[in-house]
Formats: structure tokens, C-alpha cells, sequence
């Protein structure tokens, strides 16, 4: 049978951001990727180092914009140990709850594109509908809806106004009561099953030697969760466990992915609640952020796909000498080509959308 | 195979269809009036002549016009089918303006995939000089009419990112921008106004297009 | 192992200097690039650093530093960060890939803008500029054009 390079992007409905996938087929199964980034390169680490420090937390929100609360938090970690600063602890706890509702907001856009490109397209306008929800309640502190610029070095800009918990009480138990109809839906259907066990399959080991993290290394049976091995915020007095999944032959497939997404939505909302109800009075910034800093730092925090690292070096100026970025779907993007191989063109689709690639923050 | 050799009827005549190898005889034009078995470009020019010049002088090109440009105006405004691409931040709040929250199919617009169906190109995102002549081609590769909505900051001039070595500053720089959305990110109710507008321009400057070239 | 007694392990490897404990789990070394092969073999399979997280590269004006994050893929989360020092005119290393895989494009990214060479490297290309792109824009002398004024 003849083989062939195919292009696919960058402009494919599959492809979730911009980037080129070249597969190498023969007939219709895959004997060889090549994936190819760059066409989103903004060249941020460079254009942030002629910005000050404290400018540089529009920027980060545009990283990955899908999960945006949590790369501006990041960036703001490394600043802060960077100057020597800590915010308060009502700003960590403020910090946390906004971190893991933008979590539960980017489990849901993964869900609303994830489905339409298995052909399943009522899971859009599900998506669609509930991460609105969680938009909206985003936007009451913040007054963003996307990009919301809220987390800043020292604090959080402003405090939660009354009546957040109630909102964000009566968000959580509709999204509840519809994660239930959801896995009803999805996991009892057939062609969903199908098109998902056994398919883009790796082990735990060979996720760690790639660099996979997150999501995607924990639906594998590894249990590791920055927010438990490296943690910040308010995480330390908050109770709970990594949560796993695994495949039914071992490792990670399409359909642990998505049952790992989904439970770690239940297991944010669970957060939430907890920190919402030990939440401090106080204040919620630090009393003075220094505009200097010199010397190098950097914090790793877990965002909502995988690792995320950001490294800073000072050199008195009151601009970063050098920002360096790591984004957690860059090696997921690097290793994609050892499990996509084997698989036919159509399950395309379904690997490269069920690792939940952003590109935003892989081109830096 | 020389012209002796044809098979059937050495008298038929040779169009696309020939075969003949013999350049001398391949590209020959072909006795005139013989319409059937013209090139395309040969087809092309036929047609000015016989059809486009004719009605356009005596003016009943524009008589036309006139009963058919609201009809065919009215299908242009109503369904302008963007195509699926999405470049950044922008492309999530275009695929929630689809969502059920703020619909955009109520005013017909049906994403596609292939840029032969489309009518607009949504700009979402600051363009990269790698994707450059990518969008070029994908712009080229739609057919008139067409328009193309620059959507957000990043499109109109570069955006956050306007000191970049690597983003070009705006869509209007390298193809013409029709109806411009500020907004980083554009909000989807700036995204149905933007098509609102959109359409506002297509009613007022599109014009006729009987035997439009 | 507690980063303290890490750090000093590390140190008593040769080429090793500059050895501190950073946080209660990151610990910190500097290493030679001579060195670099042996030790970060000694990293992987004695000390069971798996997971390579980062490989930045810094543009110090009298010569390049590599600044290497790794760590340990288990609860107590144990980190290290190690930074290679590398002289301006020939700024090469040896490649870390057949150890990490996930060490691949990090390195490309780092040639791509910064220019560092990495030997034994499989395929060391352009990852996230266009391939005829000239230059390497992160480093400090790379000059650009700029659309509108200084602010």
C-alpha cells in the first residue's frame, strides 16, 4: 500500500489552536507524526523583558487562554519569591478558589471541544452553556470574562464581593446535577465507548520520560499533583487526594483522559467549598510590592493541564533579565508522535483532543 | 501518435478531449465557433463576447441588476458562513458566541471547514509571520464575495504584542479588512454587533451580481 | 533523601561547585559542562531524578548559562535546579535526550532562540520559528525593528 504525508492544519476543525500535524500513513493507519508548532510564537519571553514586572500579568493571561487565572498565578508565584513578598493569606485562600473554578471552567471548554470532534455535537452546546455559568461567576470579582488580569504580585487585585458564595453555591450544584446526566450520556453510549477505549495508549513509565504531567499523567495511575508535591496558596490546609485514573489494559487511553477530567472536576468543586468555608478575613494584598528586583527564582504550579514552570532573573532593574516559560502541552505536543503510531487517521481526532492541547502557551 | 493516426473520424474535431501528443497540434486553436470544445480561457473570452459585453452595452445588464440585487443581497446578508479557524483568545469567545448563551446561528452563520465555502474570514488572533502566507492562501482560496472581520486587538494592530519580532502588525497589512471589533478579548455581544455591522455593509455597498466579473 | 544531604552528594561530584538549598525540596548545584554527561547519568539513574522540567537558557552578556530543572515524580515532590556555565563564542553541550525524552524540545527551543548547540541531539532544528528565520531573537544583541516609539 502507498504511503503518504498528510497535512493536517493549520487550519483543521480537529486542531484545537494552531498547529501542523504531519502523519505519515499507510492506507489508513499512521506509521509516523511529525507535529509542528510555531505559529502562534508571540515571542512573549522576549517582548517581557521590556516590560515591567508587574505589566507583565496581561501577558501571561494570554499564555493559555483557556485557563488563564492560573499562568497569570504562576507568574505572580515566581515574582513574589523573586521580590521576597507573600501575600496574605485571605488573597491565597481568594487565590485558590478562583484557581480552581477557572480549572473546572477549562475541564468544561475541554469538554465542549472534545465532543464535537468525535462527532458528538450536542456536547458543544452543553459545554458551551456550563462553562458560561462559571464565566459569569468569574467575572463578579475579576470583570473578565476570559482574561481576567485579577491575580497580581502580592494579592489578588480585589476582594470577593457578598454574596460570591451563595453564587458560586448555586453554580456548583447545577453543574453537578448536569455532570451526572453527562456521564450518563457519554459513558453508556456505544459509539463514545468505542471510539475511546484502547485508543491512544501509553504507560506511566514512558509518561515520565516524555515529560507528560497533569491530567494526562495522573489518567495513567500516577499520582502526582503539584498541588499536593509542591504546594502553594492554600493548598497545604486544604484536604485531599490526587485523583487517579487508569486504563482498562493498563496506562492512560482516550477514555481514562476524559474520566480523569471529569472527576477532577468534582474533585475542584469539593475545594472550593472547602475553601470558601475557611476563608480568613484580612487583606487581600501585600503592603508593598517592591518595582526592583535582582537575583533568580522560579515556581512550578499545577495548572489545568499539567505543570506549568515559570523561571525569572532579576537584575535590579524593575524589568525580568530573562522570563523563561514552561508550558506543560510542549512535551505532550513532542511525545504525541509515540502514541499516535498504530492508530488509524480517524482517531486523530479523539488522541490529539483528549490530551487537551492549548497552543497558546507552547508558542511562546 | 501524428494526426493520421487518430483513431475514428479524422475529420472530428480536436478539443481537450484529443489525442494527439504533438505539441504543434495540441495547443491550436480550434476552427471558430466551434464552442463545444474550447479551453476554459477560450470558453472565457467566447462568453465576453457573445454574452458579458453585450449586456453591458446595451444595459440590460443593469435592468437586471435591479430586480436581482436585493433578492441575491438579501441571501448574502443572511447567511454569511465564517470559516472554522481559530488563531487565539478571540476564537474561544467566537465559539461561545456559538454557544447557546449568545447565538450566533440565529443570524445564520454556519462555521465551515473548507475556506471554497465560506464568505468570511474572522481574523482572531495576531497573525505570526510563520502563519502569514498561510492565511494569505487561505484567503485566496475563497470565493467572491468575501469579507473579512478583524477581531480583537491583535488583529486590527498588532495588540499586546505590537513590539514583537515575530507578529505582523495587523490583518489589514497584508489583506483588505472590512468591519474592524475592538475588544481583547472581543466579548461575544461585540462579536454578533460585528456581524451586525457586517451585515449593515453588505446591504449598502455590495453591489449587483448579474454577470458580475 | 533530604535536600541538604542531596546538595552535598551532588557537590562531591567532580566538577560540581556552588552547591544551596533553595526551598525545603529544590536544591541547587553548578556543574561544568565536561562533567555534564556523567553527572546528569548519575542524576537519572542513581538518584532517580525522571522527570526533566525545564531547560532554560539565560543570556549573561559574557557567556551563556543553562539553567536545568528536574525532579522527582512522588509525593515529597524533590526538585533540582543546575546551571551549566558556557563561553560565548562556542556555546555547546551535550545533549540529555537518550537519558529524558521530554528533554527533546526543550532543547530544540533553546537552540531555536538562543543559538546554544546540543551534541548527540536527533534531529536539532527550528521548533518554534520558521525555518529560514536568520538569528537567534532571545539573545541580547539580537536587534529588531519596532513598529512605533520607545514608551
Amino acid at each position: 500500500m502507498a504511503e503518504m504525508w498528510i497535512h493536517m492544519g493549520p487550519q483543521h476543525p480537529m486542531t484545537h489552536g494552531l498547529w501542523n500535524l504531519r502523519i505519515k500513513v499507510n492506507g489508513e493507519t499512521i506509521t509516523d507524526a511529525v507535529p509542528e508548532l510555531g505559529y502562534l510564537h508571540r515571542s512573549v519571553e522576549k517582548i517581557g523583558e521590556r516590560r515591567k514586572y508587574f505589566m507583565n500579568t496581561t501577558l501571561t493571561d494570554r499564555l493559555c487562554y483557556a485557563s488563564a487565572m492560573t499562568w497569570t498565578h504562576c507568574y505572580c508565584l515566581a515574582a513574589e519569591e523573586l521580590m521576597g513578598v507573600e501575600a496574605p493569606l485571605r488573597a491565597k485562600y481568594i487565590r485558590t478558589v478562583v484557581l480552581e473554578l477557572q480549572r473546572i471552567a477549562s475541564h468544561l471548554m475541554w469538554l465542549g471541544a472534545y465532543l464535537p470532534d468525535l462527532g458528538l455535537i450536542t456536547g458543544f452546546l452543553y459545554g458551551m452553556r456550563d462553562r458560561e455559568m462559571f464565566l459569569n461567576l468569574l467575572e463578579i470579582p475579576s470583570g473578565g470574562r476570559l482574561l481576567y488580569n485579577y491575580v497580581k504580585i502580592g494579592g489578588v487585585k480585589r476582594d470577593l464581593p457578598p454574596g460570591f458564595e451563595a453564587k458560586a453555591e448555586r453554580v456548583m450544584q447545577t453543574l453537578e446535577r448536569r455532570l451526572k446526566e453527562y456521564e450518563n450520556l457519554y459513558d453508556n453510549s456505544k459509539i463514545f465507548r468505542m471510539r475511546n477505549d484502547g485508543v491512544g495508549v501509553y504507560s506511566a513509565s514512558d509518561a515520565i520520560n516524555w515529560g507528560i504531567t497533569g491530567p494526562n499523567l495522573r489518567s495513567a495511575g500516577v499520582p502526582f499533583d503539584l498541588r499536593q508535591a509542591d504546594s502553594y496558596d492554600a493548598y497545604p490546609e486544604l484536604d485531599f487526594e490526587p485523583v487517579t485514573n487508569t486504563a482498562a489494559g493498563g496506562g492512560s487511553d482516550c477514555f481514562s483522559r476524559y474520566r480523569q477530567r471529569v472527576d477532577e472536576m468534582h474533585q475542584s468543586m469539593d475545594l472550593v467549598r472547602q475553601a470558601l468555608a475557611k476563608m480568613p478575613e484580612g487583606k487581600v494584598m501585600a503592603d508593598s510590592v517592591p518595582l526592583r528586583a535582582s537575583g533568580e527564582a522560579f515556581r512550578r504550579t499545577e495548572d489545568s493541564r499539567g505543570e506549568a514552570l515559570m523561571y525569572l532573573v532579576g537584575d535590579g532593574s524593575d524589568r525580568p533579565y530573562r522570563w523563561k516559560i514552561r508550558s506543560p502541552m510542549f512535551t505532550t505536543v513532542s511525545a504525541a508522535p509515540h502514541f499516535l503510531k498504530g492508530y488509524k487517521v480517524a482517531d486523530v481526532p479523539a488522541i490529539m483532543g483528549s490530551i487537551d492541547m492549548c497552543i497558546g502557551e507552547t508558542d511562546k | 501518435m501524428s494526426r493520421q493516426q487518430v483513431r475514428g473520424n479524422p475529420r472530428m474535431r480536436k478539443g481537450l478531449g484529443s489525442r494527439t501528443s504533438d505539441p504543434a497540434t495540441m495547443m491550436e486553436d480550434p476552427p471558430s465557433g466551434d464552442w463545444l470544445t474550447l479551453r476554459s480561457d477560450q470558453f472565457l473570452n467566447w462568453v465576453d463576447d457573445a454574452v458579458y459585453n453585450i449586456a453591458e452595452k446595451t444595459g440590460i445588464r443593469d435592468v437586471v441588476n435591479r430586480v436581482t440585487r436585493p433578492i441575491f443581497n438579501w441571501g448574502l446578508r443572511y447567511s454569511p458562513w465564517p470559516l472554522h479557524f481559530g488563531i487565539m483568545c478571540c476564537a474561544l469567545e467566537m465559539g461561545a458566541a456559538g454557544g447557546p448563551d449568545h447565538d450566533s446561528e440565529r443570524m445564520g452563520v454556519v462555521y465551515r471547514s473548507s475556506p471554497r465555502q465560506c464568505d468570511i474570514l474572522i481574523v482572531n488572533g495576531p497573525v505570526c509571520e510563520k502563519l502569514r502566507p498561510k492565511l494569505k492562501t487561505l484567503y485566496e482560496q475563497m470565493a467572491d464575495p468575501k469579507w473579512v472581520i478583524a477581531m480583537g486587538e491583535c488583529a486590527i494592530g498588532g495588540g499586546p504584542y505590537w513590539d514583537s519580532y515575530s507578529v505582523v502588525a495587523g490583518a489589514d497589512t497584508f489583506i483588505p479588512v472590512d468591519v474592524y471589533i475592538p475588544g481583547c478579548p472581543v466579548r461575544p455581544e461585540a462579536l454578533m454587533h460585528g456581524f451586525l455591522t457586517l451585515q449593515k455593509k453588505i446591504r449598502e455597498k455590495e453591489p449587483g451580481y448579474f454577470l458580475r466579473r | 533523601m533530604e535536600t541538604g544531604q542531596l546538595v552535598q552528594q551532588l557537590a562531591q561530584h567532580d566538577g560540581a561547585s556552588d552547591g544551596s538549598v533553595l526551598r525545603s525540596n529544590v536544591g541547587r548545584i553548578s556543574i561544568t559542562r565536561e562533567a555534564s554527561q556523567s553527572f546528569f547519568s548519575a542524576l537519572k539513574n542513581d538518584l532517580g531524578f525522571d522527570h526533566c522540567s525545564l531547560i532554560s537558557a539565560v543570556d549573561n552578556q559574557t557567556g551563556f548559562e543553562l539553567v536545568y530543572h528536574f525532579s522527582i515524580v512522588d509525593v515529597m515532590g524533590q526538585m533540582l535546579e543546575v546551571h551549566i556555565d558556557l563561553p560565548r563564542d562556542t556555546p555547546t553541550v551535550d545533549s540529555i535526550t537518550h537519558l529524558w525524552g521530554g528533554a527533546d524540545w526543550h532543547e530544540r527551543e533553546a537552540y531555536d532562540l538562543m543559538g546554544i548547540y546540543f551534541i548527540g541531539h536527533p534531529d536539532l532544528k527550528r521548533v518554534l520559528l520558521p525555518d529560514g528565520f536568520a538569528g537567534h531573537p532571545l539573545r541580547k544583541d539580537y536587534v529588531y525593528e519596532i513598529h512605533e516609539e520607545e514608551w
